[in-house]
């Protein structure tokens, strides 16, 4: 199923995506659309009144021309999605999502193709829009709730839900104005996903309120998806993407690059956005040789991986033991200085995967003066395969910093799938007999 | 819930197909006219919510509240009442006290420009609403009139209190002056609904609006009679607010009026105007939408 994903049939018209139920009928058809954008602010307007001219004249056609100042936003985009649904569009700031998301929810016109819509589209890309500060919580749901397109019936029998989900209490009679973004947001979000659509699009939401918030509106996402509820995702953030869609499009300068199952086009992208065409980053890092001026005496030179045999090793691997290694240059003699370090995933969620600190683990360092290398050995590398960065530094204590490095990247491998597991447990498998 | 409610939900939730394709809409007319009669029957309950919202806003925020819907007639006669007594400005005589001839015209000159100024307004206001959701865009339009006769209806109060005091003489035809009333608000929604994508594409509308309809104000017989000869009075007679606003003050007054056929010329120039107003609006605006930033 996945393999033909990337093809398109001759007439333009889009494969599907994988499905969840394969028989499930089509709520939204994207056949082969194009939009142009003008990025000149004064030509843009000009060529706006041009197009109004042409749509009222009956003129407008599809147009296949670029005029002057002019770049494909989208080009040539099809896909398809079916009812239950939940498709993630994932590429970088420009890309074309959000033109998408609003050539879908019919806010502007493609320049070329069609969309096909079967159904009530809510649009999760506005929270709160058409709030009013001065007025309460709740006259602002009623006003949001009704620019959405339900009635006040609807809206009297949803009402209570809302107020619920969004957790504001009796803050619901006061003005909007005092409420905290966070509040702000959740009523926003609650009063969007009360209005029951048939398509959800989703643009980079899932981001308000707290944690607690953020696991609530995903358990309200699956639930909603679970009665029949289509989704369109758009969001940087790669976890939210993973988490609630079961199908992913790619989109790379108006250009769909492939689709498919989220977790494989999710590690394409991230592939793409990282690394270029190197496959695999180098981990050997070496600092040129800072001017005394700029120095405070201690520099790092340079960070890399050896192995157990002392060999400099270019890409660690999960589940061996490796030893990290900070060079540095002293012109100084410090006692209790120390060693911190800090890794991420890069394309992660922005939390640290590992930290660790001379200091914490009450290991003070002597420094002597000339050439020296710090070593922090691993018995077993317990990251899984990716590719990170690093920050490390070398301080006197908590306030005083020597030096920093902040930009080391490297990638880990592994030998053995670790299936999708984020931690590398040391092991031994046995049966005893008791 | 009820078996009623049950099944109108489900009837809401027929799948319904939407096409959005790069071809002109307007090359399927009967379409077209079939979903400008939809948005504008569903737009009726949002169009509710929004004047509500917007008026409750409006007062909230204001001590005055009331006090601001009187404030401009009452300043203007007292201006042109100065300077009349004083024989700065030489205005002929009008047909009732001049003081309630000016405050009543320039109630009636402000509901005309508020007609024109307030979907603009309110399209420019609605910018990010607009750039985000599709909802009936004539909800705009229509809760922006909504907000010109409730207006209005403050500022009858003014004039009634004004009509009593100056006792102004009125006829039974004072029952049929809100149709012409209507007819004016009429060709002010016309030209505001024309303008309003304009307006949300470039501040030059928006900034000129302001100083041409105070223009336009001096060539309606607001603060003085309808002048009879000269190429003022051709001017002032070729305006189209002119018929209307001149025919309401007179319904409103005298009873009689005095040139019916341009008062029928103009009202079908609103009409009409108001029509292509409104399919202008609603096939731009996804061109200006497009170039607002969500």
């Amino acid at each position: 199923m996945i393999s033909d994903l990337n093809s398109q049939t001759v007439d333009g018209r889009a494969t599907p995506i994988d499905s969840v139920a394969e028989d499930a009928e089509v709520v939204l058809a994207v056949n082969g659309v194009s939009k142009k954008f003008c990025r000149d602010l004064k030509r843009s307007m000009m060529y706006g009144i041009h197009d109004i001219t042409g749509e009222l004249l009956g003129l407008r056609e599809q147009s296949e021309q670029l005029r002057k100042k002019e770049f494909w936003a989208l080009n040539d985009v099809s896909f398809q999605l079916r009812r239950g649904d939940a498709l993630g569009l994932i590429g970088k700031n420009g890309s074309g999502k959000s033109t998408l998301l609003r050539i879908i929810a019919g806010l502007i016109k493609p320049d070329k193709g069609n969309v096909e819509v079967y159904g009530r589209v809510a649009p999760l890309i506005a929270l709160g829009a058409g709030f009013n500060p001065v007025l309460t919580g709740r006259e602002n749901i009623y006003a949001n709730m009704s620019i959405l397109g339900l009635s006040k019936q609807e809206i009297d029998q949803r009402f209570d839900q809302v107020i619920d989900f969004a957790e504001v209490g009796d803050a619901i009679d006061a003005p909007v104005r005092g409420y905290s973004s966070g509040m702000a947001a959740r009523l926003g979000f609650a009063s969007a996903i009360h209005t029951e659509p048939d398509i959800l699009l989703i643009d980079e939401v899932l981001a308000v309120g707290d944690i607690k918030f953020r696991a609530k509106c995903e358990r309200k996402l699956h639930t909603l998806r679970r009665n029949g509820t289509s989704f369109v995702l758009v969001s940087h953030q790669p976890h939210a993407i993973l988490n609630v869609c079961n199908a992913a499009i790619y989109l790379s300068k108006g250009q769909l690059m492939s689709s498919g199952d989220t977790f494989s086009i999710m590690s394409q992208y991230e592939e793409d956005l990282f690394l270029g065409d190197e496959k695999r980053t180098v981990g050997v890092m070496y600092l040129p040789e800072k001017p005394v001026s700029e120095s405070t005496g201690i520099d790092i030179t340079y960070l890399f991986f050896r192995d157990k045999d002392g060999n400099i090793l270019e890409t660690p691997i999960t589940g061996e033991p490796c030893t990290f290694c900070v060079g540095y240059n002293s012109r100084l003699e410090v006692e209790n200085a120390g060693v911190n370090f800090g890794i991420q995933e890069i394309g992660g969620d922005g939390d640290h995967v590992l930290r660790l600190s001379s200091f914490q683990d009450k290991e003070p360092l002597k420094i002597l003066p000339g050439k020296h290398e710090v070593q922090v050995k691993m018995p077993y590398l317990g990251i899984k395969p990716g590719i990170y960065m690093m920050t490390a530094n070398i301080r006197k204590d908590s306030l005083y910093m020597f030096d920093v490095v902040d930009t080391y990247r490297f990638s880990v491998i592994s030998k053995n799938p670790m299936s999708y597991c984020s931690f590398y447990q040391p092991r031994s498998w046995e049966v005893v007999n008791k | 819930m009820s078996r009623i409610a049950q099944s109108k939900s489900q009837t809401g939730r027929q799948p319904s197909k939407m096409v959005y394709s790069a071809e002109s809409q307007v090359k399927h007319p009967i379409r077209l006219v079939q979903l400008m009669w939809a948005d504008l029957l569903s737009s009726r309950e949002l169009t509710w919510r929004l004047l509500v919202r917007d008026i409750k806003a409006q007062y909230r925020q204001s001590m005055l509240g009331f006090v601001w819907a009187f404030i401009p007639p009452i300043v203007t006669a007292l201006g042109f009442m100065l300077a009349k007594s004083n024989g700065i400005v030489n205005i002929g005589e009008t047909n009732f006290p001049y003081p309630a001839f000016v405050m009543f015209s320039t109630a009636l000159w402000q509901t005309f420009s508020e007609s024109v100024s307030l979907p603009i307004q309110q399209v420019n206001a609605s910018k990010t609403m607009l750039a985000r959701i599709r909802f009936p865009r004539e909800a705009l339009i229509l809760s922006a009139e909504g907000q010109v006769l409730f207006n209005f209806a403050i500022k009858l109060i003014l004039i009634i209190g004004v009509f009593i005091w100056f006792r102004v003489p009125i006829t039974w035809n004072v029952l049929i002056a809100p149709v012409a009333l209507i007819h004016l608000i009429i060709l002010g929604t016309a030209i505001g609904t024309f303008l309003a994508p304009l307006g949300s594409l470039s501040n030059d509308v928006t900034k000129s609006l302001t100083f041409i309809l105070s223009f336009w104000m001096l060539l309606t017989p607001v603060v003085y009679p309808t002048p009879e000869q000269g190429i003022f009075a051709t001017i002032v007679r070729l305006n189209p607010v002119t018929p209307l606003l001149v025919t309401t003050r007179e319904l409103a007054t005298t009873g009689q009026i005095s040139d019916p056929q341009s008062f029928w010329i103009a009202s079908i120039l609103a009409y009409l105007g108001l029509i292509l107003a409104w399919l202008i609006y609603r096939l731009a605006m996804p061109f200006v939408i497009e170039r607002v930033s969500s």
